[in-house]
């Protein structure tokens, strides 16, 4: 699914470690997100909503929709 | 950096080394015993399951990690890997059955006994693992 992971890890001059210990994650896992290989699961989805204080719809763009 | 590991990942493998551990002692022991003391009726029969409990506790540590590990795409990765073990073994093991049956020769000249199987499921898992991984990078 697309995302504007990437532009708002940038806008915190987080790296891809960065993002993933605040999310407890690996870094391996941004990075699949990132490149739009791997879906998060809703609850993920959230805690990333949450970390970037946006709603999901800003951060994930649902491509499938009008 | 993919060596990074997870406390899951690390308690899994603790797990899995001290299950090896115990599978080494059980197939010495068992061995031992079979070729001094000559074991018959139902002790053979137990005898045979010792090194067979570390090996189901291995599956047992792998579905433990998998419910442990809180990362969802390293789980999603465990999974696919598994998945391609799995096929992988049962493909081989359904080829080794009609060797057994159609060309007895091979199977008496390499005499493949069905406890590798499992260890042949962990190669295929091993080589899975980092293929799977590539199709996210």
């Amino acid at each position: 699914m697309k995302n504007r992971l990437r532009v708002l890890r940038a806008e915190k001059n987080w790296s891809q470690a960065d993002l993933a210990e605040h999310l407890e994650v690996s870094r391996q896992s941004v990075n699949a997100i990132e490149t739009e290989k791997f879906d998060p699961s809703l609850p993920l989805a959230f805690r990333l909503a949450r970390l970037f204080e946006l709603p999901i719809e800003q951060i994930f763009i649902d491509d499938t929709s009008n | 950096m993919w060596c990074t590991r997870s406390a899951a990942e690390r308690r899994y493998l603790s797990r899995v080394l001290v299950s090896m551990a115990g599978y080494v002692l059980a197939t010495a022991g068992v061995s031992w015993m079979f070729a001094h003391r000559h074991p018959q009726g139902a002790t053979v029969y137990l005898l045979a399951l010792l090194p067979a409990l570390p090996i189901f506790a291995c599956i047992a540590i792998l579905g433990i990690y998998l419910s442990e590990e809180k990362d969802e795409f390293v789980r999603t990765i465990l999974v696919k890997s598994s998945l391609w073990a799995t096929g992988i073994v049962l493909a081989f093991a359904t080829f080794w059955g009609f060797l057994q049956s159609y060309a007895p020769v091979i199977d008496r000249t390499l005499n493949f006994p069905m406890y590798w199987v499992f260890f042949v499921w962990w190669i295929a898992f091993g080589l899975a693992d980092p293929l799977v991984r590539r199709t996210y990078k």
